[in-house]
């Protein structure tokens, strides 16, 4: 049995020859909720939308549940719960009608998680949806996809107009509720401090590019910031080179493993060690987002070029 | 669920003109009666009423059906259901035409006990004085066709001003070219719900019917491949 939620190879998307995703790989797995990461126009909610079946794929492939998803896709969506980004529902329905509408789509449908999670957001069930504040549009729209009882969780940008205490249960339903019953949770969000306050795993993308896919867990025990001074510093990413950013002398590495002796051969080779340092995921995802290029070929983190200030 | 969803979108414009349907005649009757209103009652007065309704029921129905469902901001919810996006169009489109038959309906059932109340006949020596019963399904056939392309067009459209806007514009295109091609080469191109050459006027219904059906499969196939 395939061990990944989602899985997708070489996956791209371009709408009008521009590139939106670019062959990106993505490997969720089963009971793992991910962080999907991303500035404004990175290509979440389009990689997002390939998955559910609401766009085409231009390239590559996609699988969800173990099932592709250009194909399968009826039967994906019966088992996956999806929050979009638009929080938008029919404005002349209550919560409760919404309900009712939803509920005969799913054999797996929990009334009893209807009431829980109406109780516990505090949603006004009676209430027509255009009538709702922003924040309980948000929570009508969660309760949907959280008594759906879907094996997979899809969620873009959950927290939008949520106010503090409403994040914070949500993310408390999400990292106890969903994973007690072997739900794999899969958003996305620019909010680092949600992702690293109940993701197991993230993924960074911008500009339509996977940059980084990792366990928070080795991010904290294993990626470490390198700055180094020298006149024959590396100059290009590898697999343990995560990005680098080169200034005159001086290059600042972002490296996924084994730093200590990444450092040591650095100064084998007679550069100077500054400083090595652990990274939070905020600190990753700066070093990452802030000086990629466009979109263009190659693998994540390759992006030429970084160092057109010491070239 | 959905058939639910679209019943609710639909059930007051529905049941106002439900209420239309079933009282018009009766009334009309009422205040006509030992007038020469009541003679021909079936083709001066069940007739027109009967078009006017079904065509302004069938532009309206078409208009509203379904748009909710279609626009950008809610398609993302639908069609990330469990079902095909052929059977959201295909529900949507049944609910209206289901709708509008029973307008249709009661409207005819509701001129028919008029007539047997002020005749004083027997039930079944009742008609509907000239009215020809091709005639009623000419007129069925013909705002089922209307109902169809508007329907059609708003979805494909996502705008229910623009799917009514498109349906009526090509209904006057039609006509004109219809028109045109008469006066100018003598061609006799059919309009619905006339009969198509020399047919038999059942066979050019059911050609009709196929033609209303043609329209919902065309918006299938656009909004099955269109990108939300």
């Amino acid at each position: 049995m395939n061990d990944l939620a989602i899985r997708t190879k070489e996956l791209a998307k371009t709408y009008a020859g521009f590139p939106a995703v670019c062959g990106i790989d993505l490997n969720v797995p089963r009971g793992a909720i991910y962080g999907f990461l991303g500035r404004n126009g990175a290509g979440k909610t389009t990689t997002i939308k390939m998955l559910m079946g609401l766009t085409g794929l231009s390239a590559g492939s996609a699988h969800v549940l173990g099932m592709d998803v250009p194909n399968e896709r009826i039967a994906i969506l019966q088992r996956t719960a999806f929050v979009s980004e638009k929080k938008t529902l029919y404005p002349s329905l209550t919560p409760s009608e919404l309900v009712r509408f939803s509920r005969g789509f799913y054999t797996t449908w929990s009334d009893r998680a209807v009431e829980k999670y109406a109780r516990l957001f505090e949603i006004p069930m009676k209430q027509k949806f255009d009538k709702l504040s922003n924040g309980n549009q948000t929570k009508v729209f969660l309760l949907l996809a959280l008594s759906q009882g879907a094996d997979l969780l899809v969620l873009d940008e959950p927290t939008t107009a949520l106010d503090p205490v409403s994040v914070d249960q949500l993310l408390h339903v999400l990292a106890e509720d969903a994973l007690d019953r072997g739900c794999t949770v899969f958003f996305s969000s620019h909010q680092l401090e949600e992702v690293e306050q109940i993701a197991e795993y993230a993924g960074v993308i911008d500009h339509g590019k996977l940059l980084m896919e990792s366990r928070l867990d080795d991010i904290k025990s294993e990626f470490r910031l390198i700055t180094a001074a020298g006149n024959s510093l590396p100059l290009q990413t590898s697999s343990q080179i995560l990005s680098l950013d080169a200034e005159g002398n001086f290059c600042t590495y972002v490296v996924t493993r084994d730093a200590e002796s990444f450092a040591a051969g650095l100064s084998r080779n007679g550069a100077t060690i500054t400083n090595i340092a652990p990274l939070s995921l905020r600190e990753i995802f700066l070093q990452l987002v802030r000086k990629e290029k466009p979109c263009t070929s190659g693998n994540a983190g390759t992006t030429p070029d970084p160092f057109s200030s010491s070239s | 669920m959905y058939l639910w969803k679209c019943w609710h979108d639909t059930r007051s414009f529905f049941i106002f003109f439900l209420v239309i349907a079933a009282a018009s005649t009766p009334i009309t009757a009422a205040v006509g009666v030992g007038t020469s209103l009541m003679e021909g009652f079936g083709t001066t007065v069940l007739l027109p009423t009967l078009i006017t309704m079904l065509f302004i029921v069938a532009l309206g129905l078409g208009a509203i059906g379904a748009i909710q469902e279609f626009t950008d901001k809610t398609a993302h919810f639908l069609f990330t259901k469990p079902r095909s996006r052929a059977y959201f169009v295909w529900a949507g489109w049944a609910v209206g035409s289901i709708e509008l038959l029973i307008i249709a309906l009661v409207n005819l059932s509701a001129g028919w006990l008029t007539l047997v109340h002020y005749s004083k006949r027997p039930f079944g020596t009742v008609l509907f004085n000239a009215l020809k019963k091709h005639d009623i399904a000419d007129i069925v056939i013909y705002t089922l066709l209307i109902y169809s392309l508007t329907y059609s067009l708003t979805v494909v459209l996502r705008n229910g001003l623009k799917g009514l806007g498109a349906s009526l514009g090509s209904l006057a295109i039609l006509q004109c070219f219809a028109i045109a091609m008469r006066l100018r080469w003598n061609v006799n191109v059919p309009i619905p719900p006339q009969p198509i050459g020399s047919l038999p006027p059942a066979i050019s219904n059911i050609i009709w019917i196929l033609a209303a059906l043609l329209f919902v499969f065309s918006a299938q196939l656009i909004v099955e491949r269109v990108e939300i």
